[in-house]
């Protein structure tokens, strides 16, 4: 994998689509135990995010991995009071108001996430979703973006 | 016959039912009050008070509520003022419904004091101060016996994850290892990688769960092993960063003692975590003097101490509570603004 390729991939999508934060999350090879982390980060405020370790089910990457659906949140207080904020440290780290993630697949399965936000009154949107699913459809450097496999 | 005037006990017997502190009431045979002291007016509303005294209404029933018997808590059945002659009733429990509160519990004596003319007295102590503490020491049981249980279901459910379930999983994760060089398949061989990690992660799900439920670690290697490996974790699963210091190195405590400090410290910090929006936390652990110190300190939101909670406000209730198992006490220091500082202090046994 081409660390750099993927940072220019996130920087160029990050303008395209003018998101304040973006960041792609990818499972981790066999020595790491498969785990999944935030990898890259564009318009990131601190590194906190690689600190983080995804837990199967929980926050947002978490959802997006177990479901295989993306996740839309126009406007983050709707979505989680403050009591609970804290089990989306992604969305706490980086101050979002409004994201979307979405899954990127390879040969059937989830390889990664890829999610965009904003910190100031912009509002994500069904479109934006939908243009960042188009757009990871036909892969995404290593990941084919193949939902499903031929048998 | 002597006069009062000259014998002191007659103006010592009106002091005493003028300024005792325990309700005296006397009837005569018929069951009607003839007199009763200020204590005993003080407990009754004046409309009943009138009502007792001009001998309308149901005398000593307005406000008694029945007595303990072996088969009753509260009982009309045999009552005394009908058969003062039984030996039950030199010493026995009633409740009377007092003004202002509710029913309350008093410890009675009903006896005949004049054969004759069928005079009787009814003497009561309130027992609410007895109660209450009995209530407390009873409360105090109970809440002990559900944290054991709950610590001891939870080290079996941890125990059984770790030790069967993780084990199994482990084993298979293994096998499919051997598996892909069985074959040269680069399609099977891709699938297999797939599965494979699948199953790390389901294993590393059920080692997660089992640390939650009950850290292997506290019961194994102590204290300060188990908050470092539980701080790990909450880096990784939620970015807080916490700064450990501890100077208790591998010195073991009671088990009890140990769940105490653990469970403290974890409910502190994740309430710093949720309420005071940072993303910092200090916890200090060490002995001093015989006393092992938890101190846990925030530089966030803070709350005014006695406000109405955000959360459930149980947790800093469960704090006490378990401090209190172990003889320990707890501070919780706050200020709106100015973070927040938990501080636990629990006695050791000393030279162990």
């Amino acid at each position: 994998m081409n660390n750099t390729q993927y940072q220019a991939i996130l920087d160029e999508m990050r303008s395209q689509f003018d998101y304040d934060f973006m960041s792609l999350a990818l499972v981790e090879p066999a020595e790491f135990n498969y785990v999944i982390k935030w990898k890259f980060a564009s318009g990131n405020l601190n590194d906190g995010y690689k600190r983080i370790l995804l837990k199967s089910g929980r926050g947002v990457p978490g959802i997006v991995f177990k479901t295989g659906k993306p996740l839309l949140i126009p406007y983050v207080p709707d979505f989680v009071g403050p009591e609970n904020i804290f089990q989306y440290p992604i969305i706490k780290l980086e101050d979002l108001i409004s994201l979307v993630a979405v899954p990127v697949w390879h040969d059937g399965r989830v390889a990664g996430i890829l999610l965009g936000g904003y910190r100031d009154d912009r509002r994500v949107t069904v479109q934006s979703m939908q243009d960042l699913q188009k757009l990871v459809s036909g892969g995404l450097h290593d990941l084919n973006g193949k939902e499903m496999m031929p048998s | 016959m002597t006069s009062a005037g000259n014998n002191p006990i007659g103006s010592l017997m009106i002091k005493l039912f003028e300024q005792s502190s325990e309700v005296i009431i006397f009837f005569d045979r018929h069951g009607k009050i003839i007199a009763m002291n200020p204590a005993a007016e003080a407990i009754m509303t004046p409309e009943k008070i009138r009502r007792i005294l001009q001998g309308d209404g149901h005398g000593i029933c307005e406000v008694c509520r029945g007595f303990t018997s072996e088969a009753e808590q509260m009982t009309c059945t045999n009552c005394y003022m009908h058969n003062p002659e039984l030996r039950e009733f030199t010493s026995f429990q009633i409740f009377l419904e007092t003004k202002g509160k509710e029913v309350v519990p008093y410890t009675a004596s009903f006896q005949t004091i004049d054969p004759e003319e069928g005079t009787r007295v009814l003497m009561l102590r309130s027992m609410i101060k007895q109660y209450q503490t009995q209530e407390k020491l009873y409360q105090n049981k109970v809440m002990k016996h559900v944290i054991e249980a709950q610590e001891s279901e939870r080290r079996r459910i941890s125990r059984e994850l770790h030790d069967s379930v993780a084990q199994e999983l482990m084993s298979a994760v293994v096998d499919l290892r051997v598996l892909k060089y069985l074959t040269d398949d680069e399609k099977l061989v891709g699938k297999m990688n797939q599965t494979e990690a699948l199953m790390t992660r389901l294993l590393d799900d059920v080692r997660n769960l089992s640390v939650e439920l009950r850290p292997a670690t506290l019961d194994d290697f102590g204290l300060e092993a188990a908050f470092k490996t539980h701080f790990k974790r909450l880096e990784q699963s939620y970015g807080l960063l916490v700064d450990f210091t501890s100077s208790l190195d591998k010195k073991r405590y009671s088990s009890e003692i140990e769940t105490v400090v653990y469970r403290v410290c974890q409910e502190a910090v994740m309430n710093a975590l949720k309420y005071a929006q940072v993303d910092r936390v200090e916890v200090v652990l060490e002995e001093k003097e015989g006393m092992l110190q938890l101190v846990v300190e925030d530089q966030g939101a803070g709350f005014q101490p006695g406000s109405k909670p955000i959360g459930t406000g149980l947790g800093l209730f469960g704090m006490q509570e378990r401090a209190e198992l172990v003889g320990g006490v707890l501070r919780v220091l706050s200020k709106p603004g100015e973070g927040t500082r938990v501080f636990l202090q629990v006695p050791v046994p000393s030279g162990e």
